[in-house]
C-alpha cells in the first residue's frame, strides 16, 4: 500500500478503526455493563427485598427445598442459587418435563424471601442488566445469525487493528509511562498510545476469545468440510464433555434433606463458599444432586461440584475429560466472561473495559483531531466525510452513554402495567440514541459535545434522585443497612455523573480559552485575507 | 458509454483498494478455511480427528488476521491476489496429499 | 489484595525510575550511575514476586489474571501521578504498603 511495510500497517490501523470505531465503542460499553449485569439486574428490580446476612445457608436451603415441594413437585429440574456477593438474594428456579414436539419445558423463576421462604411479591417486567450484556453480542432488532456475523466482523478488524497498532508502534517499552498532558495531537495520541499498550494484554485476550466464542458459526465453511453432521455432534462432545447424564427410572421417592447434605459438603470443602445446588428429577428415585461452590479455577475444576444422589448418600462421578484444545478454548471464554471473578476482580474488569472503551474512543478522537488543522481551513466547510465522523464520534461516545442513563430512568419511569414494558425500555434507549446521533449534525461541533457532556453529567446524577423519589431502596437506606449490592449502583451512577461534568468543564475552559484567542486571530487573518485579495488584484 | 467508462477507471487507486478489501475478505477467509481443512489433515494421527478440526479452526483466526495484514503490505493489489489464490492452492494440495497419506 | 496492588505499584515505580527520562521527572537529586542501573533488576525481581505472589494467593489459574489486572490497577494511577504530580510518587509508594498494612 505505502512505500514501507510500517507505514502500510499504519494505514490499515487508521482506516480499520475508522470503519468499526462506533460499533466497537457499543460493544465494549455493553460488554462492561455486562460484567455487572446481575447487579445492575437487582437494581432495575426494586421489588426484591433488601439483604439478610443473619440467615444461614442451611436455613435458606431449608426454605427454599420446603417451597419447592409444595410448588414444584412435577417439575424435572430444580434449581436454588444462594445469595453471593453479585446478587443479593434467595433465587429458585425449576423446569418442567418438555411437553410432545416442544425442545424444552416450561422454566419458571422465584425470589423468595430469606426469612419466611415465601416467594416475593410481583416484580415489575424489566430487561434489566442482561439486556445491555445481550446487546453485546446480539445487538438488536435483528435476527441472531445477521447480529453474530456483523459483530464477529468488527472483532476481526479489531483483531488486526490491535496487530498492526503493536507493529508500528515503534516505542511500546521505552514510551510506556509517556503521558504528555498537552492539548491536541500529541496529546490524544499519547492517551491512545497509553490506553492501549496498558491494557494490551486484556485486548488481545478479549478480540481473541470474543472471535472463539461463536467459533463454529465464523469458521462454518472449514467446520462443514471437515465433518459430517454427525461427526459434528460427536465433536462438541469430544471437545466440550458434560457430566454424566442421569435416567430417569419413573419410580417415585422423596428426597432427603438439603441440609443434611450441605453439612457434609462443609466436611469435604473445608469452607463455607457453596453458591448453588441443582437437582435433577427431584421425586425420583435416580435424582442427582449438585452441590456447586463458587469457581475456583478459569477452567472446569472438577472439586467445585459434590453429587448426591436421592438418599442424601456422596456419589462419585467422573471428572469431565476436556481435550487439551477444548480446555484452552474453555479458559479464553471464561477469562472473557470474568464469571470466576470475585468482586476486586470483578472491578478490575470493569477497569480494564472501560480503558478499551476509551481507547476505542480515543482513537476516533485522534482521527478527527489529526485532519481538523486542514479541514478548518476549507473554504467551502469541512468534507462530508469529516463532519460525519465527528458528528457520530459525538454521538456514540457520550450519546450512547446518555442513551443508557434514559435507559436506568425509564425502568423507574415508564409506569409498570404497560404492556411490553421491557421491550419499551429498550426502544428509549435507541431513540434517544438515535436523537442524540442526529443532534450534532445542527451544531457546531465543540458545543455539541459540550451540550451532550452536560446532558450525561444531569442524567446519570439524576438517577439516584429519580431512585429516591420512585422506590424505597434508596441510598438513605441502603447504605445504613450496608447492601452494597443496591447502593453500589446509585454511587457509580453518581460518579459517573461526576466524570462528566468533570470533562464538561474541561471543554467549556477549552472553549473559552479559545474565544480569547479568536479575537486575536480573526483580526490577523482578516488582515491576511485583505493582503491576499490585493495580491490577487495586482496580479 | 464513455462517461461510464471514464467512472469506472479500474486503474484508480479507489479501486485498487477496493480490491484489495475484497482481496482480505474473501480469499483471507478461503484461506483460513483451507488452513483449518489443512491442520485437521496434519495433526490427525497425532491427536485424533475432532481436536485436530478443533486446533485448526482455533489457529484460523490469527492466520486470518496476518492475510489480510499482508495483502495490504504488498506493493500492488494483483500481487495480493495472486499470493493468496497461490497459498489456498499450496494448502489444498498438501491437504488432498495429507488425505491420501491418512487414509 | 491490597498487598499485591502496593507491590505491582511500587514494581511500576521501579520501572519508571529505571528509565533517565522519567527519574528526572521523580526525583531532583542526579542520582550516581550505579546507584540508578540499580532499579531495573530490582524491578524485574519485584515483577517476578508479584507473579509469584498471586500466584500462590489465588491459584495457578486466577493468579495470573489477578496479576495482569493488578498492574493495570495500579499503573493507571501512576501514570497519571506521573504526569501531574511526578514529585509525589514515592511518597505514595512507601505509604501504600503502610495503609494496606493497618487497614
Amino acid at each position: 500500500m505505502k512505500s514501507t511495510f510500517r507505514q502500510s500497517m499504519k494505514w490499515l490501523h487508521t482506516w480499520v478503526g475508522l470503519v468499526v470505531v462506533w460499533i466497537l465503542f457499543f460493544m465494549f460499553i455493553t460488554g462492561t455493563a455486562g460484567y455487572f449485569y446481575k447487579e445492575i439486574t437487582r437494581w432495575m428490580e426494586p421489588e426484591r427485598p433488601l439483604i439478610s446476612p443473619e440467615v444461614s445457608k442451611k436455613q435458606m436451603l431449608h426454605l427454599s427445598q420446603a417451597y419447592l415441594t409444595e410448588h414444584a413437585s412435577e417439575a424435572e429440574r430444580w434449581r436454588i442459587q444462594l445469595p453471593n456477593s453479585r446478587d443479593g438474594n434467595l433465587r429458585v428456579r425449576w423446569t418442567q418435563a418438555a411437553k410432545e414436539g416442544k425442545r424444552r419445558g416450561k422454566r419458571t423463576h422465584k425470589i423468595l424471601n430469606p426469612t419466611t421462604g415465601q416467594e416475593v411479591a410481583e416484580l415489575r417486567a424489566t430487561g434489566g442488566g442482561f439486556s445491555l450484556y445481550r446487546m453485546h453480542y446480539r445487538l438488536h432488532y435483528m435476527p441472531r445469525l445477521v447480529a453474530y456475523w456483523i459483530v464477529g466482523f468488527c472483532t476481526m478488524l479489531m483483531l488486526i487493528a490491535v496487530i498492526t497498532g503493536v507493529i508500528f508502534h515503534k516505542k511500546i517499552f521505552s514510551d510506556f509511562f509517556t503521558f504528555r498532558a498537552k492539548k491536541g495531537l500529541i496529546g490524544w495520541l499519547d492517551i491512545h498510545n497509553v490506553l492501549s499498550v496498558v491494557a494490551l494484554p486484556f485486548h488481545f485476550m478479549i478480540t481473541y476469545s470474543g472471535l472463539i466464542f461463536f467459533l463454529t458459526t465464523y469458521m462454518v465453511l472449514g467446520f462443514n468440510l471437515s465433518l459430517t453432521d454427525s461427526q459434528q455432534d460427536e465433536f462438541h462432545k469430544q471437545v466440550f464433555p458434560d457430566t454424566l447424564a442421569v435416567e430417569q427410572a419413573e419410580i417415585a421417592q422423596t428426597l432427603a434433606p438439603l441440609t443434611d447434605m450441605y453439612l457434609q459438603t462443609r466436611k469435604y470443602w473445608l469452607e463455607d463458599t457453596l453458591d448453588n445446588v441443582t437437582i435433577k428429577y427431584p421425586n425420583d428415585v435416580n435424582a442427582s444432586v449438585n452441590f456447586e461452590r463458587l469457581e475456583t479455577d478459569i477452567t472446569y475444576n472438577h472439586s467445585d461440584e459434590i453429587f448426591f444422589n436421592s438418599n442424601g448418600k456422596l456419589m462419585t462421578v467422573p471428572a469431565r475429560e476436556f481435550t487439551p484444545s477444548g480446555r484452552i478454548e474453555d479458559g479464553f471464554i471464561s477469562l472473557h466472561e470474568g464469571q470466576f471473578a470475585n468482586s476486586v476482580v470483578r472491578w478490575l474488569y470493569l477497569l480494564v473495559g472501560l480503558i478499551g472503551a476509551a481507547m476505542v474512543a480515543s482513537g476516533g478522537i485522534l482521527w478527527t483531531t489529526k485532519r481538523k488543522p486542514k479541514q478548518d481551513k476549507k473554504p467551502n466547510g469541512a468534507d462530508f466525510g469529516y463532519r460525519l465522523v465527528e458528528q457520530l464520534n459525538i454521538g456514540s461516545f457520550v450519546g450512547l452513554p446518555i442513551a443508557i442513563g434514559v435507559y436506568f430512568c425509564a425502568n423507574r419511569l415508564l409506569p409498570v402495567g404497560l404492556e411490553n414494558r421491557a421491550d419499551w425500555e429498550i426502544n428509549c434507549l435507541f431513540i434517544s440514541w438515535a436523537l442524540l446521533l442526529v443532534y450534532p449534525a445542527f451544531r457546531p461541533a465543540i458545543s455539541a459535545w459540550l451540550e451532550q457532556l452536560k446532558l450525561a453529567a444531569v442524567i446519570f446524577t439524576f438517577i439516584p434522585v429519580l431512585n429516591f423519589l420512585t422506590t424505597d431502596k434508596h441510598l438513605a437506606i441502603t447504605l445504613p443497612i450496608g447492601d452494597w449490592n443496591y447502593a453500589g449502583f446509585d454511587l457509580a451512577m453518581i460518579a459517573i455523573g461526576m466524570s462528566f461534568s468533570f470533562a464538561a468543564y474541561k471543554v467549556k475552559q477549552r472553549i473559552v480559552s479559545q474565544v480569547g484567542n479568536k479575537s486575536i486571530t480573526s483580526a490577523v487573518s482578516k488582515a491576511s485575507t485583505a493582503k491576499l485579495a490585493q495580491n490577487k488584484g495586482a496580479m | 458509454m464513455s462517461y461510464f467508462s471514464d467512472k469506472i477507471n479500474f486503474i484508480s487507486p479507489r479501486w485498487l483498494v477496493f480490491s484489495r478489501v475484497v482481496a482480505a475478505i474473501f480469499a483471507g477467509y478461503a484461506l483460513a478455511t483451507t488452513s483449518t481443512l489443512f491442520f485437521g489433515q496434519l495433526l490427525l494421527t497425532s491427536v485424533g480427528k475432532y481436536e485436530a478440526v478443533h486446533i485448526g479452526m482455533l489457529l484460523s483466526f490469527p492466520i486470518y488476521a496476518c492475510a489480510a495484514m499482508w495483502v495490504f503490505s504488498v506493493a500492488s493489489a494483483q500481487k495480493a491476489w495472486i499470493g493468496l489464490i497461490k497459498l489456498n492452492v499450496i494448502l489444498m494440495i498438501f491437504t488432498w496429499l495429507l488425505v491420501q497419506a491418512n487414509s | 489484595m491490597g498487598v499485591l496492588l502496593s507491590l505491582s505499584f511500587i514494581t511500576m515505580s521501579c520501572f519508571c525510575l529505571a528509565m533517565e527520562k522519567h527519574r528526572k521527572q521523580i526525583i531532583m537529586v542526579e542520582l550516581n550511575a550505579c546507584l540508578s542501573c540499580f532499579f531495573r533488576p530490582l524491578a524485574w525481581v519485584l515483577l517476578i514476586s508479584t507473579f509469584y505472589m498471586s500466584s500462590q494467593l489465588y491459584g495457578w489459574t486466577i493468579g495470573p489474571v489477578v496479576f495482569f489486572g493488578m498492574l493495570i490497577g495500579s499503573l493507571v494511577p501512576l501514570i497519571l501521578l506521573l504526569t501531574y504530580r511526578a514529585k509525589a510518587i514515592p511518597l505514595v509508594a512507601i505509604l501504600l504498603p503502610i495503609v494496606v498494612y493497618i487497614s
